[in-house]
Parts: C-alpha cells; sequence; structure tokens
C-alpha cells in the first residue's frame, strides 16, 4: 500500500477543501454577495480608523491578551502540580482539567449566567455580605467576558502546558534540587526555560480562541460590550452589510495568523537552540 | 588472607530504623546501615529490594516514614536535598538540555556564591578530573552517553559533596564502555577520597567497586561487608543465589549446602572417586554446554535425604572429562568451598 | 507537599475553581422548584427537568444536533482516512506542505468559515442548510480523521502490512484485514473527537441556521436572551450527563486524556 498511485486517495479529500473551504473563503473576501470588492477594502478602511470600530477591535484584543495572561498564569502551576505528582489524584484532576473541553460552551457560559446574575449568587453574597446594599451589575460587564474565557480556555492552556512538562524528565528538577536549589529556583532555572515552548502553543491557542470566540462575548458581553465575533454575527445576520462582515473576518483571519505566524517562530528558535 | 576492615572512623551517613511504606507497599522495611567514610558502598539487590529507595531517602527527595538518617552526624531525616550538600548521579544523568556542559557543571556553584573565577577553575578541574575538560562548551545533547555520564559526575563533584550518591550509573551504557566506567569511577573516587554510595543490580558491579557491599532484598538488608567477605561466605539462600552459588543442597536437617558450579568435581562413575568432602553424591548427566573456555554439565543427583536435585558445574574445557546425556557420574564438593546456609525463613 | 508550594498551588485552586464552580451553580439552579434563575433557589424539585424534556424546540434540535453530528462525523472519517494513508504511506512530495493544508481548516476561525459558507453557499448558490452545514461540519471534522488517524498510522509499524503482502495479500485486502483492523482505536478517537466537535460547535451552527434545522447549542443560545428561565439549566445538566457518559466510554476504551487532551498517561 506504498507508493506514488496512494496520491489518488488525496483527491476525495482536496475536493472537500477547495469547495468547501478555501474557494468559499477567498471569495467571500473579494466577491460578497451583491457586493464589490472595492466596497469590502473601503470598509475594511474606514474600520481601521472609525473610533467606534476601532474601539470593538481594541476591546477584542485587549480581552483576549487579558485572557492569555490569566490563562497562562493559572494554567501553567496547575499543569505543573500536575505532571509532577505522583499522587493518585493526580489522574483524577487531570481528568477534571480536560473534561470541560468536551462540554459545550453554551452550557459553560450559562454558568456564568447563574453566578453572576443580578439574582445570581455572588451579587447576592455580596449583598448578604454587606459588602454592597443592592445587586452590583457583574453581567455584560468586560470581567463577565474575562471570566468566562478564562473558563473556556483554561482547559486548553493546561493541557498544552502539561504535554510540554511531560516531556521534561522529573529526574531534572531532582538533580537541581541536589545541587542546592530550591523549589522556586528550580522551578524558574529548569521547568521554565524547559518547558515555555509549551507555553507559547498555549498562549496561542488561547489567544487565538478568545479573539474569535462567539457564545461567550454573546452571553456574558451583550449588546453593551461588543467583540469582533458578536459584530460579525449582527452585521451577516441581522444588517445584512456584506461589506463590513468580510471586512471583520479578514481582520480576525489576518490576527489569529499573525499569531500563529509568531509563534511557529519562537517554537522554531526553540528547537533550533 | 588479611580481612579489611569497612568501618574505619565514623561514618558518613548512618540509617537507623529506617521505614518507607507507599501505601500498602513497604519498600524499605527498619534498615539499620552505616556509610563509612572516604569508602565506595554499594547497595545491591533485585528491582524492588529497596535499594534505589534508600538512596533517594539518603539524597532527601524521600522523607521516611519512620526512622532517622544522620548525614555528618547531623540529623537530616527531614532535610530538603537542596540543604544536604550530596552529590546525586542520576541513572538518566538529568543533565540539563538547555546549559552548556560547563553551564551544567557551574549550576550548583552559582547556587553556592562561589565567586566567577573560582567558579571556572572549580568546573575545569571537574572536567578534567572526568576527562572532559574540551567539551565544557558542548550542549549534552551533542554528547554520547559515556560522556554524558561522566558530565553528570563532574557535575556532582564540582560541589564539593558530603558524600557522592550514584544510582544505577552504568546501566545505560553499553557492556565495553561499562567496564571502562567501573574503573574510572573507582579512581574518581580514590582520588577525590569521596565517600561514595553506589545502587546497582549488577553482582559483578558491586563485587569490582566496593569496599563495602550491602546485599538488599525485600527492604531488608540481607547481608553487608566486603565483598571478598560476602562473595566466600554468604548469610542466607537469598544472597548464595544472587551470588552465583547454583547448587544448593538440602541437608535433611532443613538446611542446605551451597557450592559454586566451577567448584563442583565431576568424576565419570566408573573411574574409582577418592571422596574429598561432606558432598559426594552419584548423579546422571542431564545437559553438556560447551562454550569454548568451560564447559556447562548439568546433572541430576540423588541427595542423602533422597531428594533430586539438578546441579550445575563449570569445569575447564581443557580438562573436563568426556560426558554425554544419560552418563552417570559421581559429585564432589571439597569442604573448603561449601558454606552451610541457614534454613530458608 | 501542597503546603511547600503555596503559590502554585493556590493558583491551581483557582483555576479548577474558575473551571468547575459555574458547573456546580448550574447543577443546583436545575433543581429549583421556582421559576427564576435566583441563588439560592426557593425549594427544590425535578419540575424543570420534564419542562426541558417537554419543551419542543429542545428536543427537535437535539435530534438534528445528533444527525448533524453522526453525519458528519462519518463524512469526515470517509474522506480523512484516505488522506491519512496517502500522507503517511504515499511517497508524496512535499508531505508537511500537504499536512499543513489539510489541517488548515483548524486556524482559520469557525466564524469566518460559517461566514463564508453562509454567503457563497446558502446565499450565493441557494443551497439548503442542512446541506451546507453538513458540508461546514465535516471541512471542520476534516482535519481532526487527518491528524488523529494519521498519528495511529505513524505508530503502526509498517512491515504488517509488508507482511501481509509477502503472504499474498492484494493492496486492498491488505488495508481491510491489516491496516483498518490496527487502525481501530484511532478511527473511534477520531470520530468521538469529531462528534463532540460537531455537537458543541456554535459559530457555524449559528450562521448556518434556518428555521427548520438549527442545533441544540444554537437553540438554547436564542431561548436563553429571549427567558430567564431554569429550563436551560436542566437541560445543561441533561447535556453534561451525557458527556459524562461519553468521557467515560472514551476512558474505557482508548482512555479518555489519551482521545480529548492528546496525552499519553
Amino acid at each position: 500500500m506504498r507508493g506514488r498511485r496512494l496520491a489518488w486517495l488525496l483527491v476525495p479529500g482536496l475536493v472537500l477543501l477547495l469547495a468547501g473551504f478555501l474557494i468559499p473563503s477567498v471569495i467571500m473576501i473579494f466577491a460578497p454577495p451583491e457586493t464589490a470588492a472595492a466596497e469590502v477594502f473601503a470598509r475594511l478602511g474606514q474600520m481601521l480608523t472609525d473610533p467606534y470600530d476601532l474601539a470593538i477591535i481594541g476591546r477584542t484584543l485587549g480581552l483576549g491578551l487579558i485572557v492569555t495572561i490569566a490563562c497562562v498564569v493559572l494554567g501553567f502551576p496547575t499543569a505543573y502540580l500536575l505532571a509532577r505528582s505522583n499522587s493518585r489524584w493526580s489522574g483524577v484532576l487531570l481528568a477534571i482539567a480536560i473534561f470541560p473541553l468536551l462540554l459545550s460552551s453554551v452550557v459553560r457560559t450559562f454558568g456564568w449566567l447563574v453566578v453572576l446574575g443580578s439574582q445570581g449568587a455572588l451579587a447576592q453574597a455580596l449583598v448578604a455580605l454587606g459588602v454592597v446594599s443592592e445587586a452590583p451589575q457583574l453581567l455584560y460587564t468586560p470581567l463577565a467576558i474575562v471570566l468566562g474565557l478564562l473558563q473556556l480556555f483554561l482547559p486548553l492552556a493546561i493541557v498544552a502546558c502539561y504535554s510540554a512538562l511531560a516531556q521534561v524528565d522529573a529526574s531534572l528538577d531532582d538533580a537541581a534540587r541536589g545541587l542546592g536549589a530550591g523549589r522556586a529556583r528550580t522551578f524558574w532555572t529548569i521547568v521554565v526555560p524547559l518547558s515555555w515552548p509549551g507555553v507559547v502553543v498555549a498562549a496561542t491557542l488561547v489567544f487565538a480562541g478568545s479573539v474569535t470566540a462567539y457564545t461567550t462575548p454573546y452571553l456574558l458581553g451583550g449588546s453593551r460590550q461588543r467583540m469582533l465575533s458578536t459584530q460579525l454575527y449582527t452585521y451577516s445576520s441581522t444588517t445584512i452589510d456584506w461589506a463590513a462582515a468580510s471586512s471583520i473576518a479578514m481582520v480576525m483571519t489576518v490576527l489569529v495568523f499573525a499569531v500563529s505566524a509568531i509563534s511557529s517562530l519562537i517554537g522554531r528558535k526553540a528547537r533550533v537552540e | 588472607m588479611s580481612v579489611r576492615t569497612t568501618q574505619t572512623g565514623t561514618p558518613a551517613a548512618q540509617f537507623r530504623a529506617v521505614t518507607q511504606t507507599f501505601g500498602d507497599f513497604t519498600a524499605v522495611d527498619a534498615i539499620d546501615l552505616d556509610i563509612p567514610d572516604g569508602k565506595l558502598t554499594t547497595l545491591l539487590g533485585p528491582s524492588g529490594c529497596g535499594k534505589t529507595t534508600s538512596l533517594r531517602m539518603l539524597a532527601g527527595y524521600l522523607t521516611p516514614t519512620s526512622g532517622t538518617i544522620t548525614i555528618r552526624g547531623k540529623d537530616s531525616t527531614r532535610t530538603p536535598p537542596e540543604k544536604r550538600n550530596l552529590g546525586m548521579v542520576f541513572q538518566s544523568y538529568a543533565l540539563f538540555p538547555h546549559m552548556s556542559v560547563a553551564d551544567n557543571v557551574a549550576y550548583g556553584l552559582k547556587l553556592r556564591k562561589v565567586n566567577s573565577a573560582e567558579r571556572t577553575r572549580r568546573v575545569t578541574e571537574a572536567l578534567e578530573l572526568v576527562g572532559l575538560g574540551h567539551l565544557a562548551g558542548s550542549r549534552p545533547k551533542k554528547l554520547s552517553g559515556g560522556q554524558q555520564q561522566r558530565v553528570a559526575v563532574a557535575r556532582a563533584i564540582a560541589i564539593r559533596p558530603d558524600l557522592l550518591l550514584l544510582d544505577e550509573p552504568l546501566s545505560n551504557l553499553d557492556a565495553r564502555l561499562r567496564l571502562q566506567m567501573r574503573s574510572e569511577i573507582r579512581r574518581i573516587q580514590s582520588e577525590t577520597g569521596l565517600s561514595v554510595v553506589l545502587v546497582t543490580h549488577d553482582q559483578d558491579e558491586a563485587l569490582e567497586m566496593s569496599d563495602q557491599m550491602v546485599l538488599m532484598k525485600d527492604g531488608r538488608i540481607q547481608q553487608q561487608g566486603a565483598p571478598h567477605e560476602v562473595f566466600a561466605a554468604p548469610a542466607n539462600h537469598f544472597v548464595a543465589e544472587f551470588l552465583g552459588y547454583e547448587n544448593f543442597i538440602p541437608d535433611g536437617n532443613g538446611a542446605e549446602l551451597t557450592v559454586r558450579p566451577e567448584h563442583l568435581v565431576l568424576t565419570p562413575e566408573a573411574s574409582p572417586a577418592a571422596t574429598t568432602g561432606a558432598v559426594s553424591l552419584t548423579a546422571t548427566v542431564l545437559d553438556v554446554a560447551y562454550r569454548g573456555v568451560d564447559v556447562l554439565i548439568t546433572v541430576e543427583a540423588a541427595t542423602p535425604g533422597g531428594e533430586m536435585v539438578r546441579l550445575l558445574s563449570d569445569t575447564r574445557a581443557a580438562g573436563a572429562p568426556d560426558l554425554r546425556p544419560g552418563d552417570r557420574v559421581s559429585v564432589q564438593a571439597p569442604d573448603a568451598h561449601l558454606v552451610r546456609l541457614p534454613p530458608k525463613s | 507537599m501542597r503546603s511547600r508550594r503555596p503559590v502554585v498551588a493556590s493558583l491551581a485552586v483557582l483555576g479548577y475553581v474558575v473551571m468547575i464552580v459555574p458547573l456546580v451553580f448550574i447543577v443546583i439552579t436545575a433543581f429549583t422548584s421556582g421559576s427564576t434563575l435566583r441563588f439560592p433557589p426557593e425549594g427544590w424539585s425535578l419540575r424543570w427537568f420534564s419542562e426541558a424534556l417537554a419543551y419542543k424546540p429542545f428536543m427537535t434540535s437535539l435530534v438534528s444536533s445528533l444527525q448533524l453530528a453522526v453525519l458528519s462525523a462519518v463524512f469526515a472519517l470517509l474522506l480523512g482516512v484516505p488522506v491519512a494513508l496517502a500522507i503517511h504511506r504515499g511517497r508524496l512530495p512535499g508531505r508537511s506542505l500537504l499536512e499543513g493544508l489539510f489541517l488548515s481548516p483548524l486556524i482559520v476561525p469557525e466564524l469566518v468559515v460559517g461566514l463564508a459558507l453562509y454567503q457563497q453557499f446558502m446565499i450565493g448558490l441557494n443551497l439548503d442548510n442542512l446541506s451546507t452545514l453538513l458540508i461546514g461540519h465535516t471541512v471542520l471534522m476534516f482535519p481532526y480523521a487527518v491528524r488523529v488517524t494519521g498519528a495511529s498510522l505513524a505508530l503502526m509499524d509498517p512491515a504488517v502490512e509488508d507482511a501481509a503482502r509477502g503472504l499474498g495479500a492484494s493492496p486492498l485486502r491488505t488495508f481491510f484485514t491489516v491496516t483498518l483492523p490496527l487502525l481501530r482505536p484511532g478511527l473511534f478517537s477520531a470520530g468521538l473527537l469529531s462528534f463532540i466537535t460537531s455537537f458543541n460547535n456554535v459559530p457555524l451552527s449559528l450562521l448556518l441556521q434556518s428555521r427548520d434545522f438549527r442545533t441544540l447549542p444554537v437553540t438554547m443560545l436564542d431561548y436563553v436572551q429571549q427567558n430567564y428561565t431554569p429550563i436551560v439549566a436542566s437541560t445543561s445538566v441533561l447535556i453534561l450527563a451525557g458527556t459524562v457518559v461519553i468521557a467515560i466510554i472514551a476512558e474505557r476504551t482508548v482512555g479518555f486524556a489519551k482521545i480529548f487532551g492528546g496525552i499519553n498517561t
């Protein structure tokens, strides 16, 4: 079953890829329905100068960055503990960390509506404790979106960091300890330098996911905290502004490609070293 | 033959009633052990005997479930590894892949705030000692297994440790290199005068390298002493079998006699057999394996108690009797080489 | 051990709180007897579960979601396995480039793929939404099929295929009697991963919905926007339970962490 003849097996897959993905994507940019390509680029130019649109781009990038940092700050230590612990609970804890990856994002995000809603647990608790006199507005705030995205992408960050950490021989930690390095110093001089390519992967996945996620900004940000994704849906389904929708799609794609390119450059550098 | 004393002065480290359990499993069971100063001690035994667990407790990576470990007279039972000043060489070498050879060796010195000039001097000195001065700038990955091993040793001794600990250091090397590294490690030990503890499952390695060897099984120490003492007088069935005593002959009272294959003398039944020792049996040849230098002959013999036992004789090919399966032979073992073992517990 | 790494342990605990606590509140709220998402619940009952099971839009869209997930997983495997075979067994030039091309749908934002298909197929070609959804989901699941079955192929010793050929099996027979059976865990992993990913998908299913055919997550999203009742909580608990069942099946077969985390434990 080997040899060049097997190239024919690529054909059905290639047809799907071209017809169902690549060609429609390219046409979308240059020739949306009832719209000239020039209109799309004019709208794109406008988007990159208009303060309202720029604010949305800025919010998307800013929240994406915050979520990425938070995911790494929480995910890396969690993965480190899971990878280094030989307790019988570490398997269970790893499974609990992976499980949310299987669970619908609608379900996961809905949990925050229950927690953050005006009649929800957190608001009620704050009132009951006398911290605030009336239920604070927690939903439809940047904080709500950050929490929602953090919950959504933390499992991804943990898995990416875990995979990198699992490849770092645990006896390196022991060796550093034996040579006189305390836990903190071992962490910073051995563990982090050897597993940071995993951190780069984690950060890339989380950032790309955060700036394109729809469910969470939609449910937790609503119309008050518009992001690129919710805006794209509005343009394509409510106001039917194809030029605007295609422009956003372009911005999103460029963002994601740029981040992936930077990340693979960093990854290549790490491999060369 | 003069018997070397293995205990001189204060021990470098002491185990007192040290136990380590993992859940229901007792890895090390209340051992008492003195590691002599300035000598090479091997912990020897099959896998799961507790030797590596003992070493990791000594290094501080495991805290004993009970008992005390004293290093240089100081109770160190709960001291974390980074506060112990021991040099450990890991089975996998555990070289830091993101640092050069020199930086690996300098790592422990930097943590000890050794100034840069002194550090360079000691890194060079340690690398020279293991014969790798020319590879200081290389990355560990570019090195052969044997070279990596030497770097690991250099890194461990550069910090001038109170003890040098080696966990199965030779098991990842090929056979030829392993033999070479045995004498290399001995040389480093005698040049530095370090107290060394080496864990191994290879009895030849332990016999060749140790000043003191400690045989372990099921978390307990079976026997300890100088290699020639232990080799000549195994304390029980396990030690004898582990050191290559193949022949166990029940004496009819529950105890056993054991003799090494090279000391078992076979003579064809036809020729008159002079009775030379406590063991004199008649047997049938089962198998003859010619191996160039020597011949291995397996026989089945009847003991005085009426039991049938299989015995193995290892004779130099030059003077070996011409035997074939089915031949009747008489089996003898000289008293000087017979070891009486206590009944199996 | 915990106490000796206070910072690391606290961060990990915080991480688990963020991941788990919202789910706990969903479960609690699902059992309320009241008709709002108020916390703490006014009382306990199972009424929202029976309401969820009786609520037609949810049940219809659940069936739609399941159909779509099964079909697109099957299509993705049917198209993806040959590609994986060609990449790993054919001596083709530019192998890594080819692999990158076939994994490319993974890096383009799903919302963008959805928009492209919506514009070009549903608006442009007037294709019905079910077919468009099927194409879209298959495109998205396709990289998983290529990657996961490719990984099993890479681990498989090609000598066993050579051995079958040497014993007189034709290439096709070798594939069906040797390669495919050995590939089963990989096919199962890829299928399960595709099924779950398709079932949970929002961006594509949202853009390509129609009144007649929409998936459960999209219907729920729509419902949450209009109403504020615990029926979504009880439906979420049912989905949670179904997901747990799938996780258990995964663990009992190939291994849960291996399929969904790519982690060999």
